[in-house]
């Protein structure tokens, strides 16, 4: 298996202006501008302070980012992790304990909703709770008592 | 006797600070819900709804929408502004600050997630609040929202985490206490003006779960 590059920027690293490469990075340090990694992993290391918009194929927050962060892929916001500004991905996860304040947008690539029953269809009350997972497209009804 | 020596040894060391464990949540087991599948339902006919969340941002919550909705979501923390005009002691700031974060822009938003916001207001925020919403949702829109039907004092804040198309579960936390303003379901319709009450239920924890729809 092929080694992937990966770069690390410093804790005493500042860096203002535009940053664009085609290599997975590490930001330990501070960034003012715009980040630019379209086919790369991006991750903001716990020491990272960035105010900058971010364009990235994979982005992981464990730092400080103020700006709008776009992912081809996704976006990570762990408990350390804080975000103030839009999102933008296909798949956003966000951390218990981690700070975020902006908005989410999670619009599929060429894709629209996943069409959930309308809301003066059938009810759809009499579903079992148990054993359903806690995401994917939701089931078709199926007659059984109620688990209230 | 190994162990009272370890004592011993440990206690003629110099003292160390003492450290103070965050407050632990409360997590409920997931309890179903009749009323999150309308709303799913609701927000199924929209092509990319915008959602604006009025709660804690909770992860589960958005990765759960984003999947089911393929939505945009933004979030407003209220309980952010209710805890930190409760522990300054200025109650009459409330009301301005929660609509400074809430949008202006009129028929914008699909859906509005209020949790149960509004127990934790008096009645002047209340009506502010609920107006605001009215005028921000578009129609066909819908408001998500909690009741306590219970008089009396609130010491958490209840987050609520969709555990599936028809189930919730809650998780509280610490709060600066605040008298709940009970909202009996007549001064509930009153406030929610010119929308339609959907779907109200009344939850074993004493809350009624119900969701309004914009003609």
């Amino acid at each position: 298996m092929q080694a992937r590059d990966n770069v690390n920027i410093g804790k005493s690293v500042v860096i203002k202006g535009e940053l664009s490469g085609s290599e997975d990075l590490t930001i330990e340090g501070q960034v003012e501008g715009k980040i630019e990694l379209r086919q790369n992993v991006l991750t903001i290391g716990t020491n990272g302070r960035i105010k900058a918009a971010i364009f990235a194929k994979i982005i992981v927050v464990q730092g400080e980012v103020h700006g709008d962060i776009t992912a081809s892929e996704r976006v990570d916001i762990r408990d350390s992790g804080s975000v103030d500004g839009d999102v933008s991905a296909p798949r956003v996860s966000i951390a218990d304990g981690a700070h975020f304040r902006g908005s989410i947008d999670m619009q599929r690539q060429g894709g629209t909703s996943a069409g959930a029953k309308p809301i003066d269809g059938k009810p759809a009350e009499s579903r079992p709770v148990a054993a359903r997972p806690a995401s994917g497209p939701i089931p078709a009804p199926v007659p059984a008592a109620s688990a209230r | 006797m190994a162990g009272l020596f370890k004592w011993r040894s440990r206690s003629a060391e110099p003292v160390e600070t003492v450290e103070v464990s965050a407050p632990v949540p409360v997590e409920e087991p997931a309890t179903a819900s009749k009323v999150l599948p309308k709303l799913l339902a609701a927000l199924g006919r929209q092509s990319h709804p915008f959602i604006l969340d009025l709660g804690p941002v909770v992860g589960d919550n958005i990765a759960f929408f984003g999947e089911q909705l393929a939505c945009k979501i933004r979030v407003e923390d209220l309980f952010e502004e209710i805890e930190q005009c409760a522990r300054a002691g200025t109650p009459d700031a409330l009301g301005q600050r929660l609509l400074a974060r809430v949008p202006e822009t009129p028929a914008s938003v699909d859906a509005v997630l209020c949790w149960d916001v509004f127990d934790y207001l008096d009645r002047p925020t209340q009506q502010a609040l609920a107006r605001r919403l009215i005028h921000i949702l578009r129609p066909a829109g819908v408001i998500y929202v909690f009741f306590g039907a219970k008089a009396g004092e609130l010491t958490v804040y209840t987050r609520y985490i969709v555990a599936g198309p028809e189930a919730l579960r809650t998780r509280s936390y610490p709060a600066t206490p605040t008298q709940r303003q009970v909202l009996v379901p007549r001064d509930v319709e009153r406030l929610f003006q010119g929308l339609k009450m959907t779907e109200s239920v009344l939850l074993k924890s004493n809350t009624r779960e119900t969701i309004f729809r914009k003609p």
